[in-house]
């Protein structure tokens, strides 16, 4: 593979951390297999439109950004009820390895790529969720901030059969002495049993140094649900990959995201679902704003399976631009192998309406506040889709933040 | 009582070659009057009425437009005022200075807007008025000493998805109920206010929400490009209610343009306008407009033609 080695990656320095967090024998090897197989993993694919490459993966220079060793996050995790668990993974060996075994690794392939390889590599943080059957949990929070040069969070989810679970998750930077560029890895895999009900929101507002991959995949059972938000503001760069397997017979996922660069920020946002079982359903739902010099790419997959009848599978995104300078790409993508379909999809990519902004002008509003009013009404219709209302002020908080 | 005063004014298309659409417009509205705009499709009516307010679409190539005010149009203003506060040349100012000042559009074809609610931006847009004629009106010398405090007061501070904060201009229950009030004379139900703006709503629903917010706006003058088109004839009468109330109870000055004699019999007009090619080429009372029914514009235009 083309991608650099990492010199201070050895399996010593895999050994060191699994070491120093007391991981059962079973994981080390998961992390060694990763290590072993950065030599021939492939870098994800990005989006390529004639004679441009968006977003350049290629180009990061992990040898400077990657600092195994010394990583550290302050991370504070909430739960309302003690039915459910919430912990580091290093405080939950010893009561639920087994779950944790079982379950690690099965949604989202360690080996996946070079980033995820890495990231299970070497991760230092996250947390592991398990909602025993039938418990009904609404607010788990997950609040995280990044300390150090390099981070890497691995969080595995189990949702057993007919429970429900409602988890935020939001990471930022911590005060630290970095001022180099920094590095973010956040993998995310949910087990949804027969029935069972996740809802994940991630918001993520990293400062403007900082590199961020994240790769969140749900593998949804019979009659499961599983809804995922997904917010970025923050980042120099974003690779976002939000992912729904829809396994089982009547299974059900949304994706919701939203974003808004500002400055040179680049978001690369991706949301895909595969219909693999009868009667499931899929909502694909982004919004995002571009300022500035800001670019996006994104690419939505609905992928319908040859068993996948009767599927109902709905994606729309639409990108603003507020700047002549802003670049956008977008590509939604439907792909059928089952005609017993109802689907649709389509993105846009657009300016605010002179119109409108008129129109707001001809009643007072100054040109500036019309824009914002314009803005902030053009996340409505996502906003209105995240069931959680602390989640849905914190987005909005942040989008009030950028609008100047 | 307010004067709008128009010039000479020419405009046009405002892009390379743009079409020249107003070709000298000689007009004047006093508050508390209604005056009728009419004539043929193309002639220039919903271009002037945009360049009123300052649509960004054209360009205005000669002319003028003013707006005298006074002492009543200017009660709650606190500053003290010179001779200038009484005179404004409205070509030298943005849309929204204008609206502040009583400039009023009602659109023939009004934006939706998703995401801002009723609520929100009628209140946003009172707030919006206050503050703006606050900063018109100001005293010059307070001008300079405040310039450094507006740029930290820049922008908005209230989220439009929140609604806007308990302390601005205007108190949530006197708005309440001056909406209250408006809303049964035009008979709309106070679900409206849920709704977002012009989103989904009917042709019939948009133009009875132009002229609410004329209604809560309290124009010195209100240009209402073709309010009745479209509209059943319950609606046509509540609409109609609206804008005479606007002129009985506000003392507005009202210039509707319309295709039709049919709103004037219940917004019975005190001055009506021809307009032919860009121009102003016949004015006269109600029965003006009842001739025009019968006879068309033909009559006009010989007429206009034989003049020049």
């Amino acid at each position: 593979m083309s991608t650099q080695a990492i010199e201070s990656l050895s399996e010593d320095t895999v050994r060191r951390i699994a070491d120093e967090r007391d991981e059962p024998e079973w994981l080390l090897e998961t992390r060694l297999n990763a290590l072993s197989a950065l030599e021939t993993a492939e870098l994800p694919d990005v989006i390529q439109t004639p004679g441009r490459r968006w977003t350049d993966l290629e180009a990061l220079d992990f040898e400077s950004l990657v600092d195994p060793v010394n990583q550290s996050d302050t991370t504070e995790r909430t739960v309302g009820d003690d039915e459910v668990v919430v912990l580091p993974f290093t405080e939950a060996f010893d009561e639920y390895g087994e779950v944790i075994e079982a379950n690690f690794g099965s949604v989202l392939d360690p080996e996946h790529n070079y980033l995820t390889a890495l990231s299970v590599a070497l991760f230092t943080t996250g947390t592991f969720v398990y909602v025993p059957e039938g418990v009904d949990v609404e607010d788990v929070t997950v609040r995280a901030e990044m300390n150090s040069r390099s981070l890497f969070s691995q969080t595995l989810v189990v949702a057993e059969e007919s429970s429900s679970v409602t988890i935020l998750e939001s990471i930022e930077s911590g005060d630290s002495e970095v001022d180099e560029d920094r590095y973010f890895s956040n993998l995310v895999e949910i087990a949804a049993g027969e029935n069972a009900s996740v809802q994940f929101g991630s918001l993520q507002n990293l400062d403007d140094d900082t590199y961020t991959y994240s790769l969140k995949r749900a593998d949804v059972g019979v009659y499961g649900t599983v809804d995922w938000i997904e917010s970025n503001f923050g980042s120099k760069l974003t690779r976002s990959d939000v992912e729904s397997e829809l396994n089982g017979d009547g299974a059900e996922s949304q994706i919701v995201g939203t974003f808004f660069g500002t400055d040179d920020q680049h978001f690369d946002i991706n949301a895909r679902v595969w219909h693999q079982a009868e009667h499931t359903t899929a909502d694909l739902v982004t919004r995002g704003v571009l300022d500035d010099v800001a670019r996006s790419v994104y690419e939505g997959v609905q992928d319908v399976g040859n068993d996948a009848w009767n599927t109902s599978s709905y994606q729309r995104e639409n990108t603003l631009m507020l700047s002549d300078d802003a670049e956008a790409d977008a590509s939604p993508k439907l792909i059928i192998h089952n005609h017993d379909t109802e689907a649709s999809h389509s993105a846009t990519v657009g300016q605010v309406d002179a119109e409108d902004l008129f129109y707001l002008e001809s009643r007072s509003i100054d040109s500036l506040t019309a824009r914002n009013m314009l803005v902030e009404g053009f996340f409505v219709p996502v906003l209105e889709e995240i069931a959680v209302d602390e989640f849905r002020d914190d987005v909005e908080e942040l989008v009030f933040e950028r609008l100047q | 009582m307010a004067t709008l005063e128009i010039n000479d004014l020419h405009a046009r298309v405002a892009e390379e070659d743009g079409e020249r659409i107003l070709r000298g417009v000689d007009l004047t509205v006093e508050s508390g009057d209604i005056h009728a705009l009419m004539g043929p499709n193309g002639s220039g009516k919903s271009t002037l009425a945009k360049v009123i307010a300052g649509h960004p679409a054209y360009e205005v190539t000669g002319g003028e437009i003013l707006l005298h005010l006074d002492e009543e149009d200017v009660a709650d203003i606190d500053a003290e005022l010179d001779d200038e506060d009484y005179h404004w040349k409205l070509l030298e100012l943005e849309p929204n200075e204008r609206a502040a000042l009583g400039i009023f559009l009602g659109f023939q074809y009004p934006a939706e807007i998703e995401g801002v609610t009723m609520t929100n931006f009628l209140r946003q847009a009172l707030n919006a008025k206050a503050d703006e004629r606050e900063e018109l009106f100001e005293d010059e010398d307070e001008e300079s000493a405040e310039a450094d405090d507006d740029d930290e007061n820049e922008g908005y501070e209230t989220s439009p998805m929140e609604g806007p904060a308990d302390d601005g201009e205007i108190g949530v229950a006197e708005f309440q109920e001056i909406l209250s009030e408006k809303m049964e004379l035009l008979d709309m139900d106070e679900k409206f206010m849920q709704r977002y703006l012009n989103a989904g709503f009917s042709g019939g629903e948009k133009k009875q929400n132009e002229v609410l917010q004329a209604a809560m706006l309290e124009p010195a003058v209100a240009v209402l490009d073709e309010i009745d088109s479209g509209l059943d004839i319950d609606r046509l009468q509540d609409v109609s209610k609206g804008i005479n109330a606007l002129r009985d109870e506000q003392g507005t000055g009202v210039l509707q343009i319309t295709h039709y004699q049919r709103i004037l019999d219940y917004v019975e007009p005190d001055h009506v306008h021809v307009m032919l090619d860009g121009e102003v080429v016949k004015s006269g009372g109600a029965e003006l407009a009842e001739k025009l029914e019968d006879k068309g514009y033909d009559w006009v235009r010989e007429d206009a033609f034989e003049a020049a």
